[in-house]
């Protein structure tokens, strides 16, 4: 920080592989950078690091994933960037961040330029009975198995879809957790689209050839991997006790007759992820929508700048792309953020994102071969049933949502009227299901249904925290027109 | 009473988008301007009078200002509607305000029963509480004021409040109690008024933003109004249009002595019950309750960041912090209760504070029905116009409500 003005050049929100990747480039061009972290350790999602009282002995033994983090860990730590962990980032507004670190009062920082690279979080699925404790998200097993080496059940079936979704099974597997099915929305990989990939770059390639060694872990180990099979029904009382699961077609919809039953304790559900906007809309920055991304998804300019002036944005959270796209796309908008600070001159800043830019183009292309390849059917939105729950912090079923919309068009009317999307997750969860049924009551695409209005704070954040006693009432009786 | 719209379950009451989308009427007697609280109460009252009446809204019903407040029944005379440290110099003023309230608290214990469903009213009680010696005086003052015009308040002195209130703080010098305080449920309120207008015989219609409202000559002929769902000649108009009353008159030459001004709320996670009354603050910005599902929604007039419309004011973190700080003061119970969401909502602040309900002497039939309480007083203020546009000459409204009262003759804020 400098220390005359109480502010940073770069303040990086993310400590995932863009955020990490953004503050060595950043630390590497001169520039004073902060990088925050809600989690207590850095890593984002993919290079999650074992929780406290765990000693890794051999980083090797826990995967290539595992040891790339451990690199780009390191040397964030040796950038002299100031990481700040176990901080939440509330709101933002003209260049100032609100944080709040666990135990200690919010504080205002000030930046010259903010890069937001918050990831993405999994995509919810409602169907009936998704809400019974042992169904959890691929995201939410992972973690647990990562970070806490805790099996999420003794008889495990996972259903998903989209390029990472063998990754949890064969991981899962190679955890030793009993995994007794995998269920992939998507059609099996045919040969004419490995061939379509075949001109990815080599990291690309990487990606490709470890999608193949997913699926050899899984057959490897017996697991059963069928495609074209969705997830239509989660029974059981107080816990989950059976899957009921059906063949689907192209768009996902379930084809008649083909529902089969299958006796497990757990359910991980990995359909995909959401790029995570909650700050980008607090800020104000422009967003279009892409369904292969995840849905809304920022606008970027080629420095991954946003609409708003000094707002950045980089990684899954900016659509879903990987992390080796993240780590790129972090480095880029550093190199963005260095030259609008005018710390770096324009034709060093081309040059130094030559190369950089060169290797995302070939992974876009790559990444749009995906997108297609592993589209989410518009089937989803048709599984829950008139008495599921949608939202579940409200309790919130389809039909008092469908009644709402028989009013409006406004999903933020729809909220006022049945409180979906007022609890604790703030709409995190049930947002999209919500606007599918209010577009399919008034015969909208997805995409035309505009989402709620964005609110800080986006993390919850105790009373106590907030609270500035010194800030008194300005002026009661002296209010100006 | 005391009857809690079910969440997620009850049936939506509202009319439905099939109604709201219809075309709009060609001509009316009543056009009403604005579909908030005070717009749709006003239709529901003409309608139940017999009167040919269309609303028209430029979003959807129920957005601003009527579907974003805190939902509290203010009753007891409260810190913004004073104007300086004491109420000598507006005692005229207070005591016909806190007469209305009074009328206003008798009228909400029965509107659950008049629109026959759930509006969430209860009847909770609310605390006015000091934290200096002066502050508690001002209590003493109010009281006598309040009592005067018919509202039945009690100075809680220290001790007693500690027994009444055990979770507020225990330095508080003391807190005036109005037993028919309480709340009702801001989100079904002007939608269930649209819903039972529209059963009456209204006409409701959304996306209808009005661009021009012409007087046609000679005088007193009526109006012609183009709004974006088409063109409708109306007998008389309601400008009902909240904190855009000013910008709306404007279109037909008159001003309107009022302000827009853009408020700050924030809600907790829910927490077991513990907070009965409605808890708000004589010298600071507080209001404070704890809701049905256990939420804690605080707010109390702190400032939000203005953005013209259609964008919503966003919210300004020293509003929440300042909020927070009187909060966490006067409750140090909600120390470590999380703080959820805040949003923000605008209204109209009238200069002199008093409502602006009736006809302007310049443009014969332009009726304006604006509260600056307005959660509280709309129903009220849209009842007494509704009846006077139905029966003008057995319905006198009071002179003081006038949108042409000369406001300095009042001691303005
Ligand atoms: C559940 C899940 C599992 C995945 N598994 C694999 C896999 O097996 N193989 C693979 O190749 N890819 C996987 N991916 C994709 C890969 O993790 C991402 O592509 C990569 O991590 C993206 O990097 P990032 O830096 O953009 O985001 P992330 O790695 O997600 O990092 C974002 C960071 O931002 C922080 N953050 C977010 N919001 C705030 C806030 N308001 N305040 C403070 N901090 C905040 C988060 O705590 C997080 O640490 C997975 C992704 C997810 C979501
Ligand atoms: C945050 C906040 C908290 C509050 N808390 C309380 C409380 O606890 N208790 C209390 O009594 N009061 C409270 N108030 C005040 C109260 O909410 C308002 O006074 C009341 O809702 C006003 O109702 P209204 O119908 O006049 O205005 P609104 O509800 O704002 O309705 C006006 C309508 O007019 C429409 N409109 C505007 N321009 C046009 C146009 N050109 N054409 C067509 N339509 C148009 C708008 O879209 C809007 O829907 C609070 C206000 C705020 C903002």
């Amino acid at each position: 920080m400098d220390g005359a003005t109480g502010r940073y050049d770069l303040l990086v929100v993310g400590g995932g592989p863009a955020g990490m990747a953004a503050a060595t480039t950043a630390r590497e061009l001169g520039l004073h950078v902060a990088l925050v972290d809600e989690r207590p350790s850095l890593g984002g999602q993919i290079y999650k690091q074992p929780g406290e009282g765990f000693v890794v002995r051999d980083h090797a033994a826990l995967g290539r994933d595992h040891v790339a983090g451990r690199v780009l860990i390191d040397a964030t730590q040796r950038s002299g960037a100031h990481v700040l962990l176990r901080t939440s980032v509330l709101t933002l507004r003209d260049g100032d961040v609100v944080l709040h670190t666990e135990g200690e009062p919010v504080r205002t920082v000030r930046a010259g330029r903010v890069l937001l690279a918050p990831g993405a979080h999994d995509r919810p699925v409602v169907f009936p009975g998704w809400d019974l404790p042992g169904v959890l998200t691929a995201g939410g097993a992972q973690t647990l198995v990562k970070t806490q080496r805790v099996a999420p059940g003794e008889r495990v079936l996972f259903a998903g879809s989209g390029p990472l979704a063998l990754a949890f099974p064969a991981q899962l597997h190679g955890y030793g957790v009993n995994v007794v099915a995998a269920l992939e929305a998507g059609p099996p990989p045919a040969p004419r689209d490995a061939l379509r990939l075949l001109g990815a770059a080599r990291g690309n390639r990487q990606l490709l050839l470890d999608g193949l060694r997913y699926r050899a872990a899984l057959l490897r180990g017996r697991v059963p991997l069928r495609y074209r099979r969705i997830v239509v029904r989660a029974e059981g009382g107080d816990r989950l006790a059976a899957v009921v699961h059906a063949a689907v077609d192209s768009g996902w919809r379930v084809l008649p007759g083909t529902e089969e039953r299958i006796e497990v304790d757990t359910l991980c559900l990995g359909y995909g992820f959401f790029p995570s906007v909650e700050l980008m809309r607090v800020a104000g920055c422009a967003l279009r929508y892409d369904e292969d991304l995840g849905g809304p998804v920022v606008e970027l300019d080629e420095w991954m700048r946003t609409s708003v002036p000094g707002v950045l944005a980089a990684g899954d959270g900016t659509g879903v792309a990987g992390a080796l796209v993240a780590v790129d796309e972090g480095r880029l908008a550093a190199i963005g953020a260095a030259l609008d600070l005018g710390r770096l001159p324009l034709p060093a800043a081309r040059e130094r994102a030559r190369p950089l830019r060169a290797r995302l183009d070939r992974k876009r292309v790559f990444r749009e071969a995906l997108g297609r390849l592993y589209r989410v059917g518009p089937g989803v939105y048709d599984l829950a049933t008139a008495d599921t729950v949608v939202c579940r912090c409200e309790e919130v079923t389809c039909a008092a949502v469908d009644r709402a919309a028989e009013t409006t068009a406004d999903v933020n009317v729809v909220k006022g009227y049945t409180r979906a999307g007022m609890g604790l997750c703030q709409g995190r969860s049930c947002q999209r299901q919500v606007a599918a049924r209010v577009a399919r009551r008034h015969g909208l695409r997805l995409a035309e249904v505009p989402t709620g209005t964005p609110r800080s704070p986006v993390r919850p954040v105790p009373a106590s925290a907030v609270a500035d006693e010194q800030l008194q009432d300005g002026g009661f009786f002296t209010r100006d027109a | 009473m005391t009857r809690d719209p079910a969440p997620g379950d009850g049936a939506v009451l509202s009319p439905s988008a099939a109604h709201l989308r219809q075309e709009l009427p060609a001509d009316t007697d009543v056009l009403v301007l604005g579909g908030g609280l005070a717009g749709s109460a006003v239709a529901y009252y003409l309608a139940r009078e017999g009167v040919d009446v269309v609303l028209v809204e430029r979003e959807e019903l129920n957005r601003q200002a009527s579907g974003t407040n805190a939902g509290s029944f203010h009753f007891q005379i409260a810190l913004h509607q004073l104007t300086a440290w004491g109420t000598d110099n507006v005692r005229d003023r207070l005591l016909a305000e806190v007469r209305l309230h009074a009328q206003a608290a008798r009228m909400w214990t029965e509107l659950e029963q008049e629109l026959d469903a759930p509006m969430g009213v209860h009847t909770t009680g609310g605390l006015m509480v000091a934290e200096t010696d002066a502050e508690l005086r001002l209590l003493v003052d109010k009281n006598r004021i309040e009592a005067e015009a018919g509202l039945e308040t009690q100075v809680l002195l220290a001790g007693e409040l500690r027994a009444f209130a055990p979770y507020l703080a225990d330095d508080l010098t003391g807190a005036s109690y109005c037993a028919t305080e309480g709340h009702a449920n801001p989100l079904v309120s002007a939608p269930l008024f649209a819903l039972r207008a529209q059963q009456a015989g209204a006409e409701i219609r959304t996306h209808a933003r009005v661009r021009e409202v012409v007087a046609r000559t000679p005088a007193g002929t009526g109006f012609t109004v183009r709004t974006d769902a088409g063109t409708i000649r109306a007998r008389r108009v309601v400008n009902a249009a909240g904190a855009w009353a000013g910008e709306v008159a404007r279109l037909s030459g008159l001003t309107l002595p009022l302000r827009a001004e853009g408020l700050h709320v924030n809600v907790t996670e829910p927490r077991e019950h513990v907070l009965d009354p409605l808890v708000q603050h004589i010298g600071r910005r507080l209001s404070l309750k704890q809701s049905g599902n256990g939420t804690f929604i605080i707010g109390g007039g702190w400032p939000s960041a203005p953005a013209p419309h259609p964008s919503r004011h966003t919210t300004r973190w020293d509003s929440a912090a300042g909020n927070m700080g009187v909060a966490v003061r006067v409750m140090p119970g909600l120390a470590d209760v999380r703080v959820v969401r805040m949003w923000t909502g605008v209204m109209a602040f009238t200069d002199d504070l008093s409502p602006i309900v009736g006809e302007s002497g310049a443009v014969p039939g332009y009726f304006t029905c604006i509260a600056t309480t307005g959660f509280t007083l709309s129903p009220l203020m849209a009842r007494l116009l509704a009846e006077h546009m139905a029966r003008p000459s057995s319905r006198p409204l009071p002179p003081e409500y006038s949108p042409d009262r000369n406001p300095a003759g009042r001691p303005a804020a």
